[in-house]
């Protein structure tokens, strides 16, 4: 029980503290370090298990040390702590936000804030473009090839996200 | 699906419900494909949300701390659906994530020295950059609606993928340059507009 409540309150303050992706390593670290729940080494392979499913790293870091560390009732217990920040700070900002809606001054912050937003989705697909193209030896025109294709069928052809990616793994699995 | 999308609030509670886990299932590359997801879902198919409110949200889930794609899910879920939305889209959402990382803990020293296992991954990971891409695309035409809007749009791609400049502090500028760039009588003149 005591366990539990410690692998809670670590990821709420997990959480609290970071925004998400690699930002969050450091801090698991520190906590499950801290706490004697993993070694350094099991730490870096969460992060490679991340990598090959879906869902964010935080969510799938929460759920591999709960499990590692007290079973399934710890993995639930820490994913439910990762998502607390969300649904409390987060909501309440999404409650405020929504009762504000068309007020001009919030307009206005949000004709400037718009173009922010947009710009980081490609600088996002350009950093995940060069750690997934570029390799030890070069560029991986196999998996450039992918890409544009899967571009094409989503752009031209209106495929939809899961029919991409599933084409996407068994092309990936062929070449 | 469709016979609960029709039967009221409960109906588009367990909607949001199975949308988010079937959205969940595919986020790959740190969730960022879920915009596109979401805009492909929910504003396309269901015309629950609009694509100002995704791009608005997207601020929103990136400014404040947590998951983003978890804060995403909870914004857009309140906006659809209240309170119990928030919580029903968020669950949604990490569900499979979470039966997935159970299954592979369990495998997970097979899979990391598996080359099939390896080549799949390689694989999905070339189509997340089209994906991100192809939402940005898809979001442009509500975002960029002035040359100063191309300007700021600009200016915040080349601080992303050139330095390591804060996201929130990025944010928190767009909307100083907002209340700066655009007067009130602007925007009500545009607003009347539409």
């Amino acid at each position: 029980m005591k366990i539990l409540i410690q692998l809670f309150l670590s990821f709420v303050k997990i959480g609290f503290c970071s925004f998400g992706g690699l930002t969050m390593v450091p801090i698991i670290n520190d906590e499950v370090l801290a706490h004697g729940w993993m070694t350094a080494d099991e730490v870096m392979d969460i992060v490679a298990v991340a990598e090959m499913t879906p869902g964010s790293l935080g969510i799938n870091c929460a759920t591999f040390v709960g499990l590692r560390s007290a079973g399934i009732l710890g993995a639930v217990v820490a994913t439910t702590g990762t998502m607390v920040p969300s649904l409390t700070l987060c909501l309440l900002a999404a409650i405020f936000f929504i009762r504000l809606k068309g007020n001009t001054v919030m307009e206005r912050i949000l004709r400037g804030v718009r173009p922010v937003s947009l710009g980081m989705l490609p600088a996002v697909a350009l950093s995940l473009g060069q750690s997934s193209f570029l390799g030890a030896d070069g560029v991986a025109w196999d998996l450039v090839v992918i890409a544009i294709l899967c571009g094409y069928l989503l752009v031209k052809k209106n495929l939809s996200i899961p029919k991409t990616i599933l084409l996407a793994a068994v092309l990936g699995l062929l070449i | 699906m469709v016979i609960m999308e029709n039967s009221g609030r409960y109906g588009r509670l367990f909607t949001l419900f199975f949308v988010m886990a079937k959205i969940g299932c595919f986020t790959f590359g740190g969730g960022w494909s879920i915009v596109t997801q979401m805009q492909n879902e929910f504003v396309e198919r269901r015309g629950w949300m609009t694509e100002e409110e995704i791009v608005d949200y997207l601020s929103l889930a990136k400014s404040f701390p947590g998951v983003m794609i978890v804060n995403m899910s909870v914004i857009s879920g309140y906006s659809m659906a209240g309170i119990p939305g928030a919580f029903a889209a968020a669950c949604g959402l990490v569900f499979p994530a979470f039966i997935t990382i159970s299954i592979v803990t369990y495998f997970y020293v097979y899979l990391k020295s598996n080359v099939y296992a390896q080549r799949i991954l390689n694989g999905v990971r070339s189509a997340v950059v089209p994906i991100i891409l192809s939402a940005a695309l898809k979001l442009k035409s509500r975002s960029l609606i002035a040359k100063r809007s191309w300007v700021l749009m600009i200016v915040s791609f080349i601080l992303c993928a050139f330095t390591d400049f804060s996201k929130v502090l990025l944010i928190l500028a767009g909307a100083l340059m907002g209340l700066l760039l655009w007067s009130s009588d602007a925007v009500k003149e545009e607003g009347s507009a539409e």
